[in-house]
């Protein structure tokens, strides 16, 4: 059941990502072409060379509108879709709690890291366009991956970078998890009251951002100082193996913050759940 | 075994005592009203047959079992609101009951949906309040359900639509499930109940046949519930 509330999930919500997604991608183009005339001889004609400005402009904004449409449809289909009428159906429907959780979980990261890998690319295409490097010259200058390796591992940094990245990704992750569990613990809690449901969302927010933040704050001081008496002096071998161990810390603390909140919100809807 | 029993089931919010140690069970095969005034408790009893409230006291049991994924499967709900996702259309959401009732008869929905020339490529926000409720009323008697509970199934419809809404109860519900009707409306639906159960206040005030009301009081069941529920 959990795969077919997926392919729901998708279902609304790409009839608004894709297109957002389009629009990027057709603003990166045109605003490329811009640049390109902006610094050619179109240039001189005052009237053209505003609306070329103006499409970087559009593009500019357009990027940021993903971005925070992301973070919207994310909220927005948890509050509508489970916590206000809607929700008689899905609450109806003969599936767990867990599963309409989750459903929402996939489908949230899904988009973010889609639109994150998306501004990431036309960004680059942006900085490529502005110093007029090519695709192939990047290419052609961009040492091959064997030599990266072989002089990552003549400094003895190459596990150590692999690790790191892999827990980069294990960051990204939890992070986005962590932020989509904040925002439905909230809603969740401040749902189960009969009156003041969105006020008491924002304050339950605001209470579990000071929790975690006191929480997180209190953990890193102890990570920070327990790192300083095992390697008072640090070199690039130990470097690594730090912040190696700082990034455990904090993919530690994003899980736990991940499971409390998750299961406050699953035990919100399964045992509080009050529909108007 | 009882499709919907209730032991002493209590439900407050803060101090409002929605329902008050409520027992009833009502048995398959049959049409119920639960008729009562505004804020009597329907809706709560309803809702938490669907698991959509827990009860603060006592227990609600469909078919053996507490509200849950198993007992979902086999209720037929229709809330007092509009419910469906305005941006839908009509196939989409055709599709998605589909994809998750086992007992959903896409079919059968369909051809009510011809009779009241509810086009398939409709989105809801493009509906008639009318035609959304018709919508909602197709989607759930669409299914093989062992109980349907409808609440407030003819609301806010014309008398024209509120007979087809009744004769579809009537003409799709399968005679092994029960269908419970709740509405303050009486008068309405009365041609179709074989049971009712007054509920009033939280506390459920009678439960009996309407053949039994009409020889033991003589009147209609509207009337004697005007008579019991006098102001």
């Amino acid at each position: 059941m959990l795969g077919k509330l997926i392919k729901q999930e998708f279902r609304a919500t790409a009839r608004i990502m894709l297109p957002v997604s389009g629009a990027v991608l057709v603003l990166a183009l045109l605003a490329n072409l811009s640049i390109r005339g902006l610094s050619g001889n179109m240039s001189n004609v005052p009237a053209l060379r505003m609306l070329l400005a103006f499409i970087v402009f559009a593009y500019g904004a357009a990027i940021v509108a993903a971005a925070v449409m992301a973070m919207v449809i994310m909220i927005n289909r948890f509050y509508r879709n489970l916590l206000k009428d809607e929700g008689y159906l899905m609450f109806t429907l003969p599936v767990s709690v867990h599963e309409l959780v989750w459903a929402k979980l996939i489908v949230s990261l899904v988009w973010f890291l889609v639109t994150g890998l998306l501004i990431a690319l036309v960004c680059s295409a942006t900085a490529l366009n502005i110093s007029h490097t090519s695709l192939a010259e990047v290419f052609r200058e961009m040492p091959s991956w064997s030599e990266i390796r072989d002089a990552l591992k003549e400094l003895g940094v190459y596990n150590g970078l692999i690790g790191l990245t892999m827990q980069g990704i294990l960051v990204i992750l939890l992070s986005i998890l962590a932020l989509c569990l904040h925002f439905y613990a909230a809603m969740s809690l401040g749902h189960m009251f009969s009156k003041e449901k969105i006020l008491l969302s924002i304050v339950f927010f605001v209470v579990i951002s000071f929790a975690f933040s006191m929480m997180q704050t209190g953990i890193s001081i102890a990570g920070f100082e327990a790192i300083d008496r095992l390697h008072p002096v640090l070199d690039s071998q130990n470097g690594i193996h730090d912040f190696m161990m700082l990034a455990w810390i904090f993919i530690g603390m994003k899980l736990i913050q991940s499971a409390v909140l998750y299961f406050a919100t699953v035990l919100s809807l399964k045992r509080g759940l009050n529909l108007e | 075994m009882p499709i919907l029993e209730c032991r002493e089931l209590s439900k407050h919010f803060g101090s409002v005592q929605a329902l008050d140690e409520v027992s009833l069970t009502l048995e398959a095969g049959r049409v119920i009203g639960l008729l009562g005034p505004n804020g009597s408790g329907k809706t709560t009893l309803l809702k938490l047959a669907n698991g959509l409230l827990t009860p603060t006291g006592g227990e609600i049991l469909i078919d053996g079992l507490a509200p849950g994924k198993e007992t979902k499967r086999i209720v037929s709900y229709l809330p007092d609101r509009p419910y469906l996702a305005e941006w839908m259309k009509v196939s989409q959401l055709l599709d998605l009951f589909e994809d998750f009732y086992d007992d959903f008869d896409r079919d059968r929905a369909i051809e009510m949906l011809l009779r009241l020339n509810i086009d398939e490529e409709m989105r809801i926000k493009e509906m008639s309040k009318g035609t959304r409720e018709k919508a909602q009323l197709i989607l759930v008697m669409s299914r093989k359900a062992k109980l349907y509970l409808l609440d407030e199934p003819i609301g806010g419809v014309d008398p024209a639509t509120r007979d087809y809404i009744l004769e579809t109860i009537i003409r799709n519900y399968n005679p092994e499930a029960a269908v419970v009707i709740s509405t303050h409306l009486i008068a309405d639906v009365e041609q179709v109940l074989d049971d009712v159960v007054f509920i009033n206040q939280g506390k459920i005030m009678l439960q009996a046949s309407v053949d039994s009301i009409r020889e033991e009081h003589g009147m209609s069941v509207d009337q004697y519930f005007r008579e019991v529920f006098r102001c």
